[in-house]
């Protein structure tokens, strides 16, 4: 059963609706290619098997009787010039008795004597030999030899075979079961079924094994086209999210600086400005506006932030050292959680290259993230592997409480949070997710709630230009357009000012 | 009173709040809405520091930055925007500016900024005294 378990197919478990895999009933298909191609291939073979079982039994059956007509034959001749010396009758017994009877054995070879009334002169197997009584029908005998199907007394199907011997009324009989031949035939044809079964079995095998292969096959492939399209959406939904944020960002930051210096006003109102009695409370209501629009343009910020699209600049990086000045900002928050920061040893990169600032803020939002949701004690292992040639494998795992299933296709979406104070505003994962796009890596996640949270990044060793390949930038919520690598002062000013 | 200061920006309510914040601090500090008005105060009364958003219908501050600094070296440009971004920030560096500032921004390091730029233009002002026998109009203090 486990091992019937194993050797499933994936697609094998896969519902049956239209929905879920683009409408392909993967296992439907198996069967179909797999009863076409049995009964295909194995119709011949099996066609093929039966003729020439046919003809081997008929070939066997044909030279045995020959074989036993030969035989009748030749005693019968001998029998003939024997008994043309002597007379019929005590002369023919005289001669069964002399040269004969130890012929007459059993089941098999019942042979004797017949005269042409059908009385038996010499003693059979099947046949008592009781006076005149006519035992067999002499009708039944016709021509001067031949081979008839016969019943005995007891019903016993028979064979027949019979010659005349020649200048006598006497005739020689030779009876066998009629099924003789079948248990002669017996072994062969065993042979032959094991050999049919056998390569029924191992055609059925290879069959199934091959449409195994290429339905698995199918499987995949659709499996990971399906994966591309849901990547691609997911990544131009939150490429338009981005120009949506970063539109408000800037729009929301005009009126907000003056609420930020209307207020600021009143404050130096009260503070600079020579106010008789003031009102207590005014000072710390307008610090608190003041907070509150400071925690707007951090949201702000940090939205720009994510729907950034300038050119990062690509140099050679050293992992380990990036590592390291990661580790340095969080390990005072580990310390105080008690989480054990594990990174094993990084291996030499070659030709590394990436924009670092980004690189920084990808393993800061991550190591952030997995300090965040282990709270207290616990396990942050980052780990850096250079298996597949030109692509650095990056993994950021915790101990920590997981996410929920639900919860995991949205954790890259802006504003997706699981944190509950103000400051969370669900931007890292987001931010982090377009600066690996950037460049032009990739990232997984894994999760198993209440054991830990898994991020995979894939990043190329050598990062290629960025978005903005043809030389112009354009940026969200402006109609601007600046060249990427700017050449002078002038050119650069003019196409600036005249979009 | 301190130094000269105009504040260009199609927000008036910012704006003009700003100029009076700002003249709360001691500074001579007033407020226009447009480009062209600023690029005539400057020709009229040059100021020592001037602080002008990015976007603004018609001509945009980097526009007026530009010109701005082809007619006076001297004058010190800092930029106060809600709409820009990295790359805005180093083109306006790139053109001269003197400090970038993204709204909403605090007030002290606005001050801050604007007095780091009058020493600039201070310390400018006394090199092209000494090398330098005529000055360019707008880059001496009155």
């Amino acid at each position: 059963m486990i091992l019937l378990h194993r050797l499933k197919p994936a697609f094998w478990d896969l519902p049956d609706t239209a929905g879920s895999h683009s409408g392909l009933n993967l296992k439907r298909k198996w069967k179909l290619i797999v009863l076409v191609t049995a009964i295909l291939s194995l119709s011949p073979l099996v066609i093929m098997t039966l003729v020439d079982f046919n003809l081997t039994r008929r070939t066997i059956e044909t030279e045995t009787n020959t074989g036993m007509l030969t035989s009748l034959n030749t005693i019968a001749a001998v029998m003939s010039a024997s008994l043309a010396e002597k007379p019929p009758g005590t002369g023919a017994k005289t001669l069964w008795d002399t040269a004969f009877s130890h012929l007459n054995t059993g089941r098999n070879n019942d042979l004797f004597l017949m005269d042409n009334t059908g009385r038996l002169l010499t003693p059979s197997f099947y046949y008592e030999t009781s006076g005149s009584r006519t035992i067999l029908d002499p009708g039944l005998f016709t021509g001067s030899d031949g081979i008839v199907h016969i019943q005995a007394s007891d019903g016993t199907p028979l064979l027949a075979g019979y010659a005349r011997i020649t200048g006598t009324p006497l005739m020689l009989v030779q009876l066998r079961q009629a099924d003789w031949l079948r248990d002669l035939w017996f072994k062969p044809r065993l042979k032959l079924l094991w050999f049919l079964c056998a390569s029924i079995g191992f055609i059925l095998l290879s069959i199934m094994g091959m449409a195994t292969f290429l339905v698995g096959r199918i499987h995949t492939s659709e499996r990971q086209r399906i994966e591309a399209l849901h990547h691609e959406e997911h990544a131009n939904r939150l490429a338009s999210i981005g120009r949506l944020a970063s539109g408000v960002a800037h729009e929301i930051n005009n009126p907000l600086d003056i609420i930020n210096q209307k207020t600021g006003l009143i404050i130096d109102l009260l503070t600079l400005g020579k106010q008789d009695q003031p009102d207590q409370r005014l000072l710390p209501l307008a610090e608190d506006v003041l907070e509150t629009v400071k925690r707007c343009g951090t949201i702000t910020r940090q939205l720009l932030d994510f729907a950034r699209h300038m050119e990062p600049s690509v140099e050679p990086v050293d992992m380990e050292e990036v590592i390291s000045q990661v580790l340095a900002l969080l390990e005072t928050d580990a310390r105080q959680r008690n989480i054990t920061i594990q990174v094993p040893p990084v291996p030499e990169i070659p030709g590394f290259a990436c924009d670092r600032s980004s690189l920084i803020q990808i393993f800061l939002n991550l190591a952030e993230n997995a300090i965040t949701a282990m709270e207290k004690n616990g396990i942050l292992t980052i780990g850096v592997f250079n298996e597949k040639t030109g692509l650095v494998t990056i993994t950021v795992s915790d101990t920590g409480k997981g996410i929920s299933p639900e919860d995991l296709p949205k954790i890259f979406e802006p504003f997706y949070t699981s944190r509950t104070d103000r400051w969370g505003a669900g931007l890292g994962l987001a931010i982090t997710y377009g600066l690996i796009r950037e460049m032009g890596g990739d990232i997984r996640v894994k999760s198993t709630v209440g054991k830990g949270t898994s991020f995979t990044l894939t990043l190329p060793v050598k990062a290629p230009r960025p978005a903005a390949a043809d030389g112009t930038l354009h940026l969200p919520g402006s109609e601007m357009t600046v060249p990427a690598n700017p050449v002078d002062d002038d050119t650069w000013g003019d196409r600036y000012a005249k979009p | 009173m301190g130094p000269r200061i105009l504040l260009v920006d199609d927000e008036q309510e910012f704006v003009q709040t700003l100029a009076e914040r700002l003249q709360m601090r001691d500074m001579d500090s007033y407020a226009v809405f447009d480009g062209p008005t600023a690029l005539a105060q400057v020709q009229s009364h040059p100021p020592r520091i001037l602080i002008i958003d990015l976007k603004m219908p018609g001509m945009d501050g980097i526009q007026v930055l530009k010109q701005v600094k082809q007619t006076h070296p001297g004058i010190q440009v800092i930029i106060l925007t809600g709409h820009g971004s990295e790359q805005d920030k180093i083109l306006c560096m790139h053109l001269g500016a003197f400090a970038y500032f993204q709204k909403p921004v605090d007030i002290d390091q606005l001050v801050t900024a604007i007095k780091q730029g009058y020493e600039t233009a201070l310390s400018n002002d006394q090199k092209t005294a000494t090398c330098d026998r005529h000055p360019r109009t707008g880059s001496r203090q009155p």
